[in-house]
């Protein structure tokens, strides 16, 4: 009894946990979110294309690299960021599940991240994803031609980096949810 | 069995005064009602701003070198191009959100904690939604700004001067309304952290 009285005096922490799924939960997005970044990323760096071309009045050999365009070299950098984050934190929340006393903490913690990497991520996808569809429609107003016709595998590179990057905001999206589900069940009224 | 049954009981019993504390640090205050005016301004303004960006210029148009030039009226306005569509539409969304979630958040004084919940998620879903267009909108006016020598998409800015910095004061207060919802989200998180 003795022991357990100190035990219990030392602790300031909240009641043991309910939320034990909720942790594994949390390691399974983070995880995800670290597949997705690591998939955009390696796709949009694969994307390289080297076309013939007329360009400014001769046939010339013309090459598409993502790095031409800010976009997405701020893409590249952005799910740079949100890997490292989804490694790091994935790590931390596996770490937390066997010290249930800092659950609480780190969930708090975790939130306010998730939301910056959330606001990167989002942004990334948003700029990408737009000027990818200017390259692909062009835009007559602006005198702006649509390059997917000819950089085809490029564009199905983007195409397909920029999907990933919106599952991975999706998942960020949840993992916010997820941190905000299991304070409500923690705090009481 | 017992033992650990004593804990936790008498855990959740001294806790009470602390977790009385959490839920009041959840509930709504004025800081979450003056954030959510704040956003609701600040978006409102940025879809008034953008929408209302409208610029029109008489173009020389060289087609030979023995024709004189064709003057043609050119208009930049923001529907002809759809990043800046859906960068009017996200704001739209924050806005009407922004607008809904006050009058809810002023009539539900922190009665109800599942309230807080359901707002913070939204308020999630909106910092993406806003995040999204305004990098839609600001990759669109460095395309603009610079232009891309190696597609051969020239630079319109230096020719359309107000519309683009009209643009980009719309992308900028469009950018702190969404760091107002950022926010929303993060500090009365941050507040429980520093009293848990």
């Amino acid at each position: 009894m003795a022991s357990t009285d100190i035990e219990y005096k030392s602790s300031s922490t909240p009641p043991p946990p309910a939320g034990v799924d909720y942790f594994k939960v949390d390691v399974i997005l983070r995880f995800l979110l670290l597949a997705a970044s690591v998939v955009a990323l390696g796709v949009i760096v694969s994307s390289d294309q080297t076309e013939v071309v007329f360009f400014q009045g001769t046939l010339v050999p013309q090459p598409a690299k993502f790095k031409h365009t800010p976009a997405f070299v701020y893409f590249v950098a952005a799910f740079s960021v949100s890997g490292l984050y989804a490694l790091v934190s994935a790590l931390a929340s596996i770490a937390v599940i066997q010290k249930p006393e800092f659950k609480l903490k780190f969930l708090l913690n975790f939130i306010f991240w998730d939301t910056l990497v959330l606001g990167i991520i989002a942004s990334a996808t948003g700029a990408a994803g737009s000027v990818a569809y200017i390259g692909l429609k062009g835009n007559s107003n602006l005198g702006w031609i649509k390059v997917c016709n000819v950089y085809d595998k490029f564009c199905r590179h983007l195409a397909g980096s920029i999907a990933v990057a919106l599952f991975g905001s999706i998942v960020t999206v949840l993992l916010i949810w997820l941190s905000a589900f299991t304070i409500h069940s923690r705090v009481p009224k | 069995m017992e033992g650990s049954d004593y804990y936790k009981r008498s855990s959740y019993e001294v806790e009470g005064a602390e977790s009385k504390e959490m839920g009041k640090a959840v509930s709504m205050s004025a800081y979450d009602l003056v954030m959510r005016v704040l956003a609701f301004v600040l978006t409102l303004s940025a879809a008034i701003v953008i929408a209302a960006d409208k610029q029109t210029k008489v173009i020389p148009i060289q087609l030979s070198d023995s024709l004189p030039p064709l003057y043609v009226p050119l208009t930049a306005k923001w529907n002809q191009m759809s990043a800046i569509l859906y960068f009017l539409v996200t704001n739209a969304i924050a806005c009407t959100y922004g607008a809904l979630s006050l009058v809810v958040a002023l009539v539900n004084r922190g009665k109800s904690k599942g309230l807080w919940t359901l707002m913070t998620v939204l308020d999630a879903i909106m910092v993406a939604l806003l995040f999204s267009g305004n990098g839609a909108a600001a990759a669109v006016g460095v395309l603009g700004y610079k232009g891309n020598s190696h597609v051969n998409w020239k630079k319109v800015c230096n020719v359309f001067d107000k519309f683009c910095g009209q643009m980009a004061v719309s992308i900028g207060v469009s950018l702190i309304g969404s760091l107002a919802f950022l926010l929303l989200v993060v500090i009365p998180v941050v507040r429980l952290h520093r009293r848990a």
